[in-house]
């Protein structure tokens, strides 16, 4: 299943169960992203600010959309207030890009396809993280077994794609 | 021109040339081989710098990858936010 480099792209295979983790996982961190969204101004979504002020309250939103000031809370919401609609958006276009491009299970990417694999792994490895409690780096998670076993794999997932990318 | 204003233009002059920073902080989710290959894709660091800085936020928790303009920085912030990354702006010398 892992990434190889075949010429100019990276391959993989993904079985049927593979491919419904993924699917379920991306269709999670949509819905997620999506209702932060709800509140936005159309109009100025469409022009890519009129995102919210405040850190999320959910902790998987607050680690995909962190502030972007540590100790100045003014600065971090007028941040936030212009940039968060543009990148929720492009966040759920990155997970939905990976999930379309699953198919039936014969994946092929890109270099820049893989980029967006990489982006989209990782942000479901950080929902995943702050579910199962993995916040710190002595955490071991909350004993989920399950959700820790797909944490892993999407993390040996990510690593052979960058091995690949780098082959 | 008065004493008031020249003052003025000083503090606006030298308040331009305070530098800001992007931090990037460590965190126990993103995979060290991942945290290299976004320091030498996005910011186009040969692979010993990369390395180099993603030890730093490793073993020391933060490491100051970018110094330039808050706008700058602000968008180095953004684009480490949409990888993953978890990144912040501040002053410098702060």
């Amino acid at each position: 299943m892992p990434f190889e480099r075949e010429g100019d792209l990276l391959v993989a295979h993904f079985a049927v169960q593979e491919r419904d983790i993924l699917t379920e996982l991306v269709e999670q961190e949509v819905a997620l992203l999506s209702d932060l969204g709800g509140d936005a101004d159309a109009g100025l979504t469409d022009a890519g600010i009129g995102g919210s002020t405040s850190l999320p309250r959910d902790p998987a939103l607050a680690r995909l959309l962190p502030d972007a000031y540590r100790d100045d809370p003014s600065a971090a919401s007028e941040y936030r207030r212009l940039t968060e609609a543009s990148m929720v958006s492009r966040k759920i276009a990155a997970a939905e890009a990976l999930a379309a491009s699953l198919s039936d299970g014969d994946v092929r990417l890109s270099n820049e396809d893989a980029s967006v694999w990489l982006r989209a792994l990782n942000d479901l490895r950080l929902v995943i993280a702050s579910r199962v409690g993995i916040e710190n780096n002595d955490d071991e998670g909350n004993g989920d077994e399950v959700m820790m076993s797909v944490y892993r794999w999407l993390g040996f997932v990510q690593g052979t794609l960058l091995d690949a990318l780098e082959s | 021109m008065t004493r008031a204003e020249s003052d003025v233009e000083l503090d606006e002059l030298l308040s331009l040339d305070v530098p800001w920073v992007t931090i990037v902080w460590d965190d126990p989710v993103n995979l060290q081989q991942y945290v290299t290959h976004v320091f030498m894709t996005y910011f186009g660091f040969a692979r010993p710098e990369a390395e180099r800085l993603m030890l730093l936020v490793h073993n020391e928790g933060r490491a100051v990858v970018a110094t330039g303009p808050r706008e700058e920085m602000e968008r180095h912030v953004e684009a480490m936010h949409d990888v993953g990354l978890w990144a912040t702006v501040a002053k410098a010398f702060e």
